[in-house]
């Protein structure tokens, strides 16, 4: 992850380990200290995976309160981004689980909508729109296995250790979703030509 | 080829390493709730652990184990649980769901009645019933619903149908008898409920 703290705990962020001790301390306040360091990057994650950002936002926001209620728990709070981050995983896919019951949707995201005003959409957008829509369209374990290989560049052994499975079983998904994004995206280029 | 494709899957990559902005007052959202959150209980937090939805990573050879074992312990279940011996005239319905229906025979000059059906193996001599002054015999005998069919035994060897219920089609044993129908909801044909 270029520009920020390794997930893998290769270079861990010093200061969560102070927080996290604040916090179990009493200093409920501190807690936002985590909050604002995590809630954008994770973010990206959570709307990438979940195709709509009130689901992700709520899904982000359960995952930071689950968190803060089980922060006793947290073995190693120098790590704390790794555990918040395997939490929210996991509450990614129940959230999927449920939506599966729904209408799927595509992401849809209102404030750059909001920002484009009536300005027709440019190329850039259009694109990023057929990502989203061909994204959605990827089974979830591929579309999970895709995202943290590829958009949050994880290394494998931290991607079996988020998400359970081996990592056989990950590179497999990552290349069945790469071949499918392929299948789905050159159609859209070819046309676009 | 490959190398296109490749640089397709990076640009993909690159657009959605683009920040997601997050709605106005999320902090304040999530802090809110934090601070009105509280530390749940031991139990609690079993609980939870127990109804959070799981995904299970498994391969084909592990379902396959998986698959053996439950079917192994299934079995083992199976044969050390006793296996219960029909008996005649016990009912294997719950006995809620059983229902008193009475019997009765109007055979004055009779000196015993019985009552023999399916539902007690035909055993002329397990349900005797009882004389009132006036000539009439009666037995409630508790009925699981279903359709049985029945006789009145006379003095030890005379079966006699029951003249106030349908007849049986075919006559078990060769003997005349009777047919009533126990119904779930306390409705009967043959026989009289109580």
């Amino acid at each position: 992850m270029p520009g920020s703290e390794s997930l893998s705990g290769v270079t861990p962020a010093p200061d969560d380990a102070a927080i996290v001790r604040r916090v179990l301390g009493g200093d409920v306040d501190a807690y936002a200290g985590l909050v604002a360091r995590y809630r954008d990057r994770f973010a990206r994650f959570a709307v990438h995976m979940l195709g709509d950002r009130e689901d992700a936002e709520e899904a982000l926001q359960d995952a930071f309160v689950r968190a803060y209620r089980s922060l006793a728990a947290c073995r190693d709070p120098s790590r704390f981004g790794s555990w918040l981050f395997r939490i929210l995983v996991n509450r990614c896919r129940t959230r999927e689980a449920l939506r599966r019951r729904r209408t799927r949707t595509f992401v849809r995201d209102e404030l750059a909508l909001e920002r484009a005003g009536a300005t027709p959409v440019d190329e850039g957008g259009a694109w990023r729109e057929e990502i989203e829509r061909a994204l959605a369209r990827l089974d979830p374990l591929y579309r999970e296995a895709f995202l943290l290989k590829h958009v949050e560049e994880l290394e494998y052994e931290e991607m079996a250790r988020l998400t359970g499975a081996r990592v056989s079983a990950l590179k497999m998904r990552v290349k069945r979703a790469c071949d499918r994004l392929r299948d789905l995206l050159q159609e859209v280029e070819s046309a676009a030509r | 080829m490959r190398r296109d494709n490749d640089d397709l899957i990076e640009r993909v990559a690159a657009e959605l390493r683009r920040p997601a902005a997050l709605s106005f007052g999320f902090e304040a959202r999530v802090m809110a709730e934090v601070r009105s959150a509280r530390q749940p209980s031991a139990w609690a937090r079993a609980w939870e652990w127990v109804r959070e939805p799981r995904m299970v990573a498994l391969s084909p050879l592990g379902g396959l184990a998986m698959a053996a074992a439950i079917a192994g312990v299934v079995t083992l279940g199976a044969l050390a649980w006793p296996t219960p011996v029909a008996t005649p005239g016990a009912s294997t319905a719950p006995a809620e769901s059983a229902q008193a229906v009475q019997f009765v025979l109007h055979a004055p000059q009779a000196r015993a009645v019985f009552l023999a059906g399916d539902f007690n193996g035909w055993d002329a001599r397990q349900s005797p019933l009882a004389r009132a002054p006036s000539g009439l015999w009666f037995v409630e005998v508790l009925l699981p619903p279903g359709r049985y069919t029945y006789a009145f035994v006379v003095d030890g060897s005379r079966f006699v149908p029951d003249p106030a219920a349908p007849r049986a089609f075919g006559d078990d044993f060769g003997a005349p008898s009777s047919v009533v129908i126990v119904g779930r909801g306390g409705n009967q044909a043959g026989g009289r409920s109580l």
